[in-house]
This record gives C-alpha cells, structure tokens and sequence, in this order.
C-alpha cells in the first residue's frame, strides 16, 4: 500500500550552479513595517488595554494631537457635554462635500476607542466620549488631577548644558546603536561606545538583529532597511519595539508610554527633575538616556535634559523642521555616493557609519580624509545577499545618495535611476543568480509493494502531466498538490480492482 | 607588380616552403612566456630607478576594519579642498573628479605625469609609475613642476613617500639627450653640471670626441623652431594649443572660485612649454664618436642617466630627404595633432609611443609623421594584410606612389632600390632561417641604410626580445611606436618604454566617442543557457572537452544566428569571431557564410575582405583570432564573439577596435556599432568573459547584460531547435578530436601544430565522425611525417 506523505517536492532549474545556497524560508516580513502612533494604538492595542492607557493625561494629548483636524474638532465640541451626541447631530456639522474626510475621522475615533456608539432614548444611535479619555483631556486642558512628574522645579543647575551640546550628545548615543547594527561598534571596545544586553534584546526581538550560530549577531535584512530610515522614524520604530518589551522587564506600559509623550512635550535645553518617578521609572530613564534621548550627567543626579530625539519622537510637524537642523549628517545625506560604470564606488564621507553602510557590500580599498573608495564585486555583494539583503536595498539606497553629479550625466536624465544601468543590472543578476530554484508544492509517494503498482501510478501520474519527480530504483514519486486527488482517486480504483 | 612576383617565388620556393613562410611573416613569435632563463637578461638596459614601484609603498600602512587601506593620518584635508580636483594615494593612485572646474588642467597635467587607470564617467584613477614619470621629463616636465602642481591640485597634503618617489624618478631621467646633428653625433643637456658628472665617468671619456685641445662644452641654444603645423591647415582654432582663455578663465573664477594658484600655475606651466617650442633654451653639448654609440648608451643606462634619442632631422644632411608630403586633402583631427605635437614638441623628433584607439586614425599619424621627416622609412607591422593596408593608406594620405613604397614580405617582394618607404613584418626582419637570395639581398640593403624614421605598428603585441633583434638589424634615427593598447597579460610592456621611448600621448576612448571621432558602441554580453544535456556533459568531462561543449552549445548557436540575422536585415555588416576553428568552421558551413582563418590562403583572404567590403550579398564573415588585430574593415558595425582566447583583455579591445571606426551619418542613432559578446551560461566562460572585459570597462565602456533576446523563442528559422538536432549536435561535438577542442594556434605561439592545418578541415562532415571512421590517432601519424620544421616549433612538439 502506498503511503502518501504531504510535502514540498523539490523541482531545481538544470542549470542550477553547485553552490546556489537554498533560501531560507519563513525569514519573517520580508519588509520593515513601519508604524506611525495612531496604527500602533490600533493594531497592537485591544480597547481594554486602550482604555487603560487613557488613564495617562499625556498619552492623551499625544493621541489627541495625532488626531486629523477634524476628529479634533469633534472631540472639542463634545468634551463638556455630558450626554451621548446623537449621530445625525455630528454629521451635520460638517459640510456635504466633505462627507468623505468627516467619515475618515469618524472612524478613526472609532478605532482608536475615543468615542463608541450607544443607544440614546428614541432608538437614535448616538456618539459618547470614553469616559476615561474624556476625564485625561479635561484635565490636560484644565489642569487638576496627580501632579505630573517632571513639574518639580530645581534649583538653577550651575553647569546648564545647552541645545548644540545636547543635539551632538544625542547623535553620537543613537549612532552607537546603528553601529552596534552594522557591526562596527566596539563590542569590545571602551564602555562609552557599548550598548547594554537590554538594547541588544530589542534589536534582537525587532528581527532587526538575529543571531547566528556561525557568525554570532548579524544585520538583517529589515535592520538594513531600518538603517535606511531617517533617524526620526529610526528612534520611533525602536522606541515601539522597547514598548513590546518592557512588561516583560516588569515596567509597565502606560507608564513609559506616558513618559515618553511628556518628554515630548518638554522644551529643549531645560532641565527637568526625576523627583517623585518610582524606580521603573528611574530604569527606563535610564534606557533613555543610553538611547540618547535624554542626557544626564551622573546616574543619581536627579536632573535631566531631554534631547532633540525625545522631542520628536512623535510630532510629525515637528520632525519636518526641527530634523534638518539637528541632524549634521543631514547635510551630508544629500547625495554623496558616485557609481561608476566600472563597479568602483566613491563615497564623500568621513562618518563611520556611512562607511559602515557602504561595506556592508562594497569591498572598500582606500581612505582618504573626505573620501571611501570601494568596488562593488560580486563577492562583497553575495556578502550582502547572505546577509539577507535585497539587491532592491542596495539599489535604492544607492540611489537615494546618489552624488548631485550623478543625476547630471546625459543617461541618466532619460532614465529614472541615476545609477549606470549595467551596475543596477549586475546587482540584480548577482541576486537573480542565487535563486534558480523553483519550488512546486507536492506529495510524495513512497513505500510502493511492488514495482509494478509504482510503474502504473507513475505512468497515470505522466500522463496527465502531473509527475514532478520519480526514482524507479526507490520506487518513489512526487505529484504536484493539485493533482493528488487524481492520483490518489486513481490508486484507489486501481488496488481495489488489483484486490 | 606584386602578383607575378609572388607566383614565381610561390614556383621556387615549392609547396613545403609556403606553408613556413606564411609562418614567417603572419605571426610574431611570441617568446616572452616560455622562455624563462631569458628574463636576467631582459632586465639590462633599463635603469635601475624604472623597477621602483610606488605600489609597495603603502604596505606598512594600515588598514581599516573593512579592509580598506587607511590613508587618514597620512595626508591632512586642505581647507578649500572643494575647489582642488585631486586625492593622491601613498601607493602613487591619483584620484580625479572629471567633474571640477580644473578639471581641464588637471587632466592634461596627469596624463603627461601618469598612467590613465580607468577613466570613467565622473572619477577617474591614474597611477604614477616610474616610466610614465619619465615619460613626463622627457617631455619637458620639471621636478619642481612636478610636485608644485601636484600639490596645489591636491585636495589633501600629498605623502612625503610619493613626492620622494618624483624626485627619484625624474631627477635623473631626460637631462641628457642624443643629438644626431649635422651627422655628428652629440650628448646635449641643458644642466652643464649633468654633463660635467657623465665626463668623469671613464667609459663616457673615452667615447668623447674631441676636435681641438682644450675644448670645452659647445655652448648653443635650442633654436629648433616647433613644427606648428601637419599637412593642410586646420581652422586655427581647431589647431591651436587649448591655452586658456583669460575671459573665460575670469568668468570661470567669477562661478566656481577655482583657486588662483592652479591656474596660475596652469598657465606658467604652459607658456613655459611654448617658450621651449620657441627656443632660444641654453644648452651645453659634447660630441661623441659615432661608433661608440652602442657603448655610451648602454653606460648612461647603467648610471642613471637614460639618453633620449632625439633626430633632429632638418639638419640633417647625410641622409637624403625623400619627396613625399601629405595630400592637402588629409585633415588631421585635433587628437591626431596633439600626439604628433608631443612627438615634434622642439623641432626634433623624438622617439616614443602613441596609444590611439583602433580606428582612431593610428594610420594617418605613422603616415604624417613620415612626411614630417621626410627621410627613409621603415614601417614594421605584424602580418602581410596590415602591410598591404599601410601601403594604401601611405597612397591615400600621401604623394608617396607605387615606386616609393616597397613592401618586403614573403609574398610581395618591390625592389627596395631607391625607395622612400619600405613596409615589412616583423617576422620578415628578425626571421632566423636560411632565405631566399632575393630576400638576402633586401635585408642586406636594409641594414646598410640608416633610416630617418622607423615606425612600429601595434608595438604591443612584439615581444621585448625580438625587438631588441630588430634594433640590432635596422639603424634608425627616431622610432614612433603605434598601439592601440599598452596593455599585456604579462607586465613586459613596460621594457618597450625603455626600448622605444617614452609614452607620448594617450587618448581617452571615451572622450573621442562622444566627440564622434570612434564609434559609440553598445557592448553586451548575451547570456545563453546551456541546455541540460550540454551541461550535463560539460559537468562531467575533462577540461580540453569543456571548452568545446560551452562554444558548441545549442542555445548560443541560435542566440548567434538570431543576432547574424536581426543585423542583417538592418543592413549592417557583421563580423562574428571564433577563437575556435572546430565552432568557427561548423557555424559558418551552417549559415553559409563566408570565413577566414590561419590556414586561408592570402588571396581567398582578400577576396572575402573586399566582397565583404563591397558586395552588399555578404554582409556577414566568420573569422578566427587571425582577424583580431590590423585587418581594417570600416564597414563592419557588429560584432559577435562566440569563442575568444581566455580572459584575454587585449584580444577584447583589439576585437572592439575592429568596428570602433567611426560610422557617417549616424550621429542620431544613440549607438552606432555594437559588440555582442555571446557566453553559455554556467561555464568558465562567464568568469573569463568579466576578466576580458576590465580594460574597456576602464576605459568607460559599460556592458549590458541580455539574458534574453527577444522574439529569438518565437522565429522558427533557427536551428538546432529541437532536441533531436540537438542531440546530434552534441554527439558531433563529443566525437571531437582533442585538436578540435583547442583554440587556434597561430605560428609561433605555444602549442602550435604546423600540420594542424590540414588536419581539421577533414573534420567536417558529422557523420562520419560519429561511426568512428577516422580518429586522432590518425592525426598524430601525420604529423611526425613532417620533416622539416622551425626549430622553435619543434620544441612545442615534443
């Protein structure tokens, strides 16, 4: 009797090189999933645990903030009324022709639940502000409640730091994660470019970093494209991922997150106080202050200076203006790599991590001052791929520094890519090259009784063009999945009249 | 006059000795790989300073954690290095933004002082090596020009070790120089102290001349007024030197800022040059004997001391001039000027080599450069078709007739006798064996004469040693290498610069493109799966097979027809290359077309070349390696290379050189020639086909990967379509004999099998082959009946 087991049959190209490596299936999202506040709140939070965090009036005001201008506006008009407002009531406040954005706010307080529905008197269904928001709001715009931390006011620090000090403090901590990243930070080094266990945790949990057996901690392909974000959206993406983690640690929460929105709401350059925060608290400033997004001088000293990186962890406005002062690599982003038709790479910079980048797949050759030469070979880009990086990755982000001059050459104003088309053509036949499977999904037929019951299922099996595989020696055979049925209706016709 | 002649020697000389003159004069033994003991002796008469290499100057330098070397602390980044075009590298690489302001002066300063790397769209590479700063002296350069450029263009502060590397290696060189003057020879320096050290060397005293007691140096002025102009004239804006404009160079200052220094700099630099052209520079002379030239030489050598060979030819009377000029329809292009400037820069000829793309117009600079001196001479090139077309293009581009050309070659035999210009092989020269007393008596002739000019078509390709065997023969004043590639998979090329002169100038193939002086080409680089059964066979048998099976391979084969036919219906002329005369023969029987390799007779050869040429019924030829340098086809616009000799980088340019001619009329099109080169997917022949590629993609070539032709699936004309033809395909190709399976060796290269020829053309016919009915064994009989072969060849025999 034959026995059928379910599995993927494996169908390989007849060209196939002896060394293409089998990629790995189930690496995870393919891409890095970047998320603002509000698909946070609403995908990673159920309306209990929502409900929970509106106890905070600062997460509160974050939400609010985020919110689009007209569900502020709605919030506004019905914070001091005590009853549920009818529907028909809030639609008519917005004009006919805007019915589309006054559903999408709708909505999206809907979502975040600010507001649900209930019944009123009269079987009209009508709109009530969360109870627990509504109290939060009230009390951002009133005041009153529990003393925000933070409030407390010191004494005049006799050493101020002031706002340039603190946009380089925070630079140069963030950086010592991205270096971490890339694998140039110091593992080994001085105390001051090393990261915790806890932020190695993160990096790890975020697929942003995975661990190997051979190579110990490496980059991975979402931590590539994480590289390839500003470093707003960096911090942000890693303060969410810190979030998913911290119960785990026993910080609660609501807590850090309503911590975090005040620092937000803090004013760069003045220090503020850690008096009265409990001692999660205390550990999560702590956190901070490694990630860069406050500076203390000592550990104990209960004053703190939140940093440009705290203050712009949510504000998009905020991210658009304030971004391009702080960050000096900013001004060096714009464009600093030339590709050349013949591999080679030239790369403008002296930072360490745009170095680090580059040779992530460049084999690099020289230094000089203001200046990386490097080439692109296959080697230093199969290095790469490994690596799980795309070639669409390395591509893109050649692209998006592309030296000005670059985008001034005769081709590349006809076409889109600024790149030299041979290059971006190689790249992608480096990677085309490691995947020459093809995979088909099968059921494997194996343990036949006798030859000639393996041969009758085969020949049927060819002849309706479903054989993926056989080996007569081992009487065993691979039939594509959708036509197993066929098969198998076969083979029970055929050892029943056998029989 | 040529024809008859060659028949009746065809009728002395009988049928054994054909085949081993063709062998003579096609092919230039290449010795320089085999020869090992050789190489103690190559390595005198090139001074010592030449084997110092910058390269190692950077080993004891760090590297940093990717492995780059780390010049960081070496150099200090200038505070306006915005405006400064250059990065040099301890390793004595220099860097180049093609995009500065300076950009002009910079390249034009570098490609005197060193040796172009790769030249690409936005950063170019150069290197600076012993010879090509030799090369910048003896054109004029300073040290302290040298290194005050340098620095002032350098981003960076340059390492001491790379400005110590300038003073080693210009200091010494191209103080001195030769001076045949008046027929005396002199030893002339514009450094009296340079002279006064040469003197006390004993060897050099007594070579010394001395005509009157107590003499002392001859005091005179370089008065040479500088050959201003070529042929006809141009518009004087084309012929003019680029000087820089002030206006211009103000309004530039205006925009970019470029700092004062540089150009300032530029311009000394400039008219210092023009001021040596205009004479009037002191110098200090000496006679020499004129039989102890040989000796003086070689000891100036030995001390440091190299002697530029440079004829001053208008004063010189013992030779007598011949009456040839360029026809005023000969137009040099602006490139073309420069280099033969480089060469006629004091009014004197200087010995040197100018590097020119194919197609570039290499020809009409020999042809010029002769006119200039107007004494004999002597044109060498490497087989009997390219002295054909140097004969033509002396008829085209000069009044020289049919009585002032003389070519020497085993088939066309002119009277040398009172010519003006004698066009041979190099083979012809330094050939060892007995000739014929027709052929003694033109060598004879040959060595008695001294002649003005000797021109050395595709120097690259001749080995040092048996140029140093055509220096012994021939006596002549000044000697013009011409090359398209300076450029040899062994490093020998460099032993030319001492033998024949420094490079004089090089061209940027790219810039000549885009100014449409060659022709832009496409090149891609097809890739064809090999069909499972090839490549099963390819993965199991041994190496000679190997190479077969990739070149044979089904799906090239239609990838190749599809192409042949795509361009044909364009109407263009395709020439398709095999290194291997097995897939040549088979593909072109195939397709019916015409081809040409080593064991084609000359005038079948030439019959094809002009049908191609001008019958419009053949617009396709199949060639071997034979074709790969000096066979002038200006129709061809495709080529198509379906087996080529390894990772050869030179074969890959001489082979693009073959349609780079520029193409009328078709300035619209964004591409006007196109190089396919077809490789089987999988094989070594991808990884050969990158390694060949390196020089043009240096060059700013890009190539562009097909992995699919489109409607080739659809067209239904093509063979080998099903697997039945395939299969016999396959089984032709596993008959093979072992000789099948190898390139084609041409005489005088390694491996070369004199009856070879004779044995592969039985191959043909499939069938046969298969039932078994002849074998190679049959083959190896054959050739030890041979009797009397060139020594050489019996050693790769054996």
């Amino acid at each position: 009797m034959a026995d059928t087991k379910s599995g993927s049959g494996r169908h390989s190209a007849a060209g196939g090189s002896g060394n293409a490596v089998l990629s790995p299936l189930g690496q995870g999202p393919a891409n890095l999933e970047c998320k603002d506040f509000q698909e946070y709140l609403r995908t990673r939070q159920t309306p209990e645990s929502l409900e929970k965090l509106y106890n905070y009036p600062p997460i509160c005001l974050a939400v609010f903030r985020e919110l689009p201008e007209i569900a502020r506006q709605f919030i506004i008009r019905i914070l001091f009324v005590d009853q549920p407002v009818p529907q028909a009531v809030v639609t008519s406040w917005g004009a006919q022709r805007c019915a589309k954005e006054q559903a999408e706010a709708t909505s999206c307080l809907t979502a975040l639940n600010v507001w649900r529905v209930t019944a009123i008197p009269g079987g009209l269904s009508a709109w009530e502000l969360s109870p627990t928001f509504k109290k939060s709001v009230r009390q951002v715009l009133l005041g009153g409640g529990k003393p925000w931390p933070m409030t407390n006011t010191l004494d005049k620090d006799s050493k101020p730091r002031d706002i340039a000090f603190l946009d380089t403090y925070a630079m140069s901590r963030w950086r010592c994660v991205l270096h971490y990243m890339v694998g140039t930070g110091n593992r080994n080094g001085t105390d001051a470019e090393a990261i915790s266990p806890d932020a190695v945790r993160i990096l790890l949990h975020a697929n942003l970093m995975k661990r190997d057996e051979r190579d110990g901690i490496t980059i991975t392909r979402q931590g590539f494209q994480f590289l390839l974000l500003d470093t707003r959206a960096q911090v942000w993406h890693f303060m969410l991922q810190y979030l998913d983690t911290c119960e785990e640690r026993g910080i609660s929460l609501p807590e850090c997150l309503s911590m975090l929105f005040q620092l937000s709401f803090s004013t760069l350059g003045r220090d503020y106080s850690s008096e009265g925060m409990n001692s999660q608290m205390l550990t999560f400033l702590q956190h901070l202050r490694e990630f860069g997004l406050v500076f203390q001088r000592k550990r104990k000293e209960g004053r703190f200076y939140p940093t440009r990186l705290a203050l712009n962890v949510t504000s998009k406005e905020a991210a658009a203006t304030a971004s391009v002062a702080m960050d000096e690599e900013a001004t060096q982003d714009c464009g600093y790599i030339v590709v050349e038709t013949n591999y080679r790479v030239y790369a403008y910079t002296d930072s360490p991590l745009q170095v680090a980048v580059l040779g992530l797949f460049t084999e690099l050759l020289y230094r000089f001052p203001n200046l990386v030469v490097g080439v692109l070979t296959r080697d230093s880009v199969r290095q790469a791929l490994r690596g799980g990086i795309t070639a669409e990755q390395i591509v893109s982000y050649l692209e998006q520094y592309a030296h000005p001059n670059m985008r001034m050459v005769e081709s590349a104003i006809h076409s889109k890519s600024c790149l030299p088309p041979t290059v971006v053509d190689q790249i992608k036949l480096w990677e085309l090259e490691r995947n020459r499977f093809t995979y088909t999904e099968g059921v494997l037929y194996n343990q036949f009784l006798s030859h000639t019951d393996f041969v009758t299922l085969r020949d049927y099996a060819q002849s309706i063009h479903m054989l993926v595989w056989q080996n007569e020696r081992t009487r065993t055979m691979v039939v594509q999945k959708n036509g197993h049925d066929d098969v198998k209706r076969y083979w029970k016709k055929y050892s029943k009249s056998g029989v | 006059m040529g024809p008859p002649k060659k028949s009746r020697k065809d009728r002395s000389g009988g049928d054994k000795f054909g085949k081993k003159r063709r062998a003579e004069d096609e092919a230039f033994t290449q010795l320089v790989d085999d020869n090992d003991s050789l190489d103690a002796t190559e390595s005198e008469g090139i001074p010592g300073a030449a084997s110092k290499n910058a390269e190692t100057n950077d080993e004891q330098i760090n590297t940093d954690e990717y492995g780059a070397k780390d010049y960081r602390s070496q150099m200090q980044l200038r505070p306006d290095h915005g405006n400064r075009p250059l990065w040099v590298a301890p390793n004595g690489h220099v860097f180049l933004e093609s995009f500065s302001p300076v950009y002009k002066h910079a390249h034009d300063f570098l490609i005197a002082i060193s040796e172009p790397v790769c030249r690409p769209e936005h950063i170019h590479e150069y290197k600076l090596t012993a010879y090509s700063l030799y090369a910048a002296v003896s054109v004029g350069l300073q040290t302290h020009d040298i290194v005050e450029y340098l620095k002032r263009l350098s981003k960076t502060s340059i390492p001491e070790g790379i400005l110590e590397f300038i003073r080693l290696c210009t200091l010494s060189y191209g103080k001195v120089k030769l001076v045949l003057k008046h027929n005396k020879y002199f030893i002339e320096s514009p450094h009296p102290e340079v002279l006064q050290k040469l003197l006390k060397d004993p060897v050099i005293q007594k070579c010394r001349l001395i005509r009157s007691e107590g003499e002392d140096f001859i005091q005179g002025t370089l008065d040479g007024k500088a050959i201003t102009q070529f042929g006809t004239k141009l518009p004087p804006g084309a012929t003019d030197k680029p000087t820089p404009d002030p206006a211009a160079a103000a309004g530039a200052d205006g925009t970019t800022a470029v700092p004062e220094d540089i150009t300032d700099f530029y311009e000394k630099i400039d008219k210092e040059e023009e001021d040596e052209d205009e004479a009037n520079l002191k110098t200090v002379s000496f006679e020499v004997a004129q039989e102890k030239i040989e000796v003086i030489q070689k000891r100036c050598i030995e001390i440091e001391h190299p002697l530029l060979a440079e004829y001053d030819f208008r004063n010189d009377t013992n030779n007598p001039d011949i009456n040839i000029d360029l026809k005023p329809a000969a137009v040099l292009r602006p490139y073309q000027e420069k280099s033969l400037r480089k060469m006629f820069g004091n009014g004197r000829a200087r010995s040197g080599v100018i590097v020119l793309p194919c197609g570039a117009g290499k020809s009409l600079v020999g042809v010029t450069a002769c006119c200039t001196v107007r004494k004999r001479a002597l044109v060498l090139c490497n087989s009997g078709v390219s002295v054909e077309q140097w004969k033509q293009q002396f008829k085209m581009w000069s009044t020289a007739d049919d009585s002032m050309i003389c070519r020497f070659t085993s088939e066309a035999k002119d009277k040398p006798m009172g010519c003006g210009i004698l066009v041979t092989t190099y083979s012809m020269i330094t050939h060892t064996q007995k000739r014929s007393w027709e052929a003694e008596q033109t060598m004879r002739w040959l060595q008695e004469q001294e002649w003005g000019i000797m021109v050395l078509d595709e120097v690259h390709t001749i080995p040092a040693k048996m140029f140093r065997r055509v220096l012994t023969i021939v006596q002549s004043h000044c000697k013009l290498g011409l090359t398209a590639t300076l450029l040899r998979e062994d490093d020998k090329i460099a032993d030319l610069n001492f033998l024949i002169g420094p490079k004089l100038y090089e061209a940027n193939w790219l810039e000549l493109q885009k100014k449409g002086y060659i022709a832009r080409v496409q090149c891609a680089e097809v890739w064809c799966p090999m069909s499972p059964e090839f490549y099963r066979e390819y993965l199991t048998t041994k190496t000679s097979k190997k190479m077969l099976l990739y070149v044979m391979n089904p799906s090239k084969f239609r990838s190749c027809q599809f192409l042949i036919k795509y361009h044909e219906q364009r109407g263009d002329k395709t020439i398709v290359f095999s290194d291997n005369v097995f897939a040549l023969k088979h593909y072109a029987i195939k397709m019916n077309k015409p081809f040409i390799y080593g064991p084609t007779s000359q005038n079948e050869r030439i019959q094809i070349l002009q049908n191609f040429k001008f019958n419009s019924k053949v617009n396709t030829i199949f060639v071997s390696k034979v074709a790969d340098t000096s066979f002038d086809l200006p129709e061809a616009n495709v080529l198509i290379q379906i087996s080529s000799h390894g990772g050869s980088r030179r074969q890959e340019a001489q082979r693009l050189g073959r349609i780079l001619r520029a193409k009328k009329g078709a300035i619209a099109e964004e591409y006007n020639a196109f190089f396919y080169t077809l490789v089987s997917q999988d094989t070594m022949e991808m990884s050969y086909s990158r390694k060949r590629q390196r020089f043009l993609v240096n060059q700013g070539y890009s190539y562009k990967v097909i992995t699919h032709l489109k409607g080739m699936d659809t067209d239904s004309d093509l063979m080998y379509g099903t697997q039945e033809e395939q299969g016999q395909l396959l089984q032709l190709v596993l008959s093979a004999s072992d000789l099948d399976c190898e390139d084609e060796k041409l005489p005088g290269e390694p491996g070369y099998r004199p009856s070879g020829s004779g044995g592969a053309v039985r191959r043909v016919g499939g069938l046969s082959s298969m039932s078994g009915g002849d074998d190679a064994i049959y083959y190896e009989h054959r050739k030890k009946n041979i009797g009397s072969v060139h020594p050489l060849f019996k050693k790769f025999r054996g």
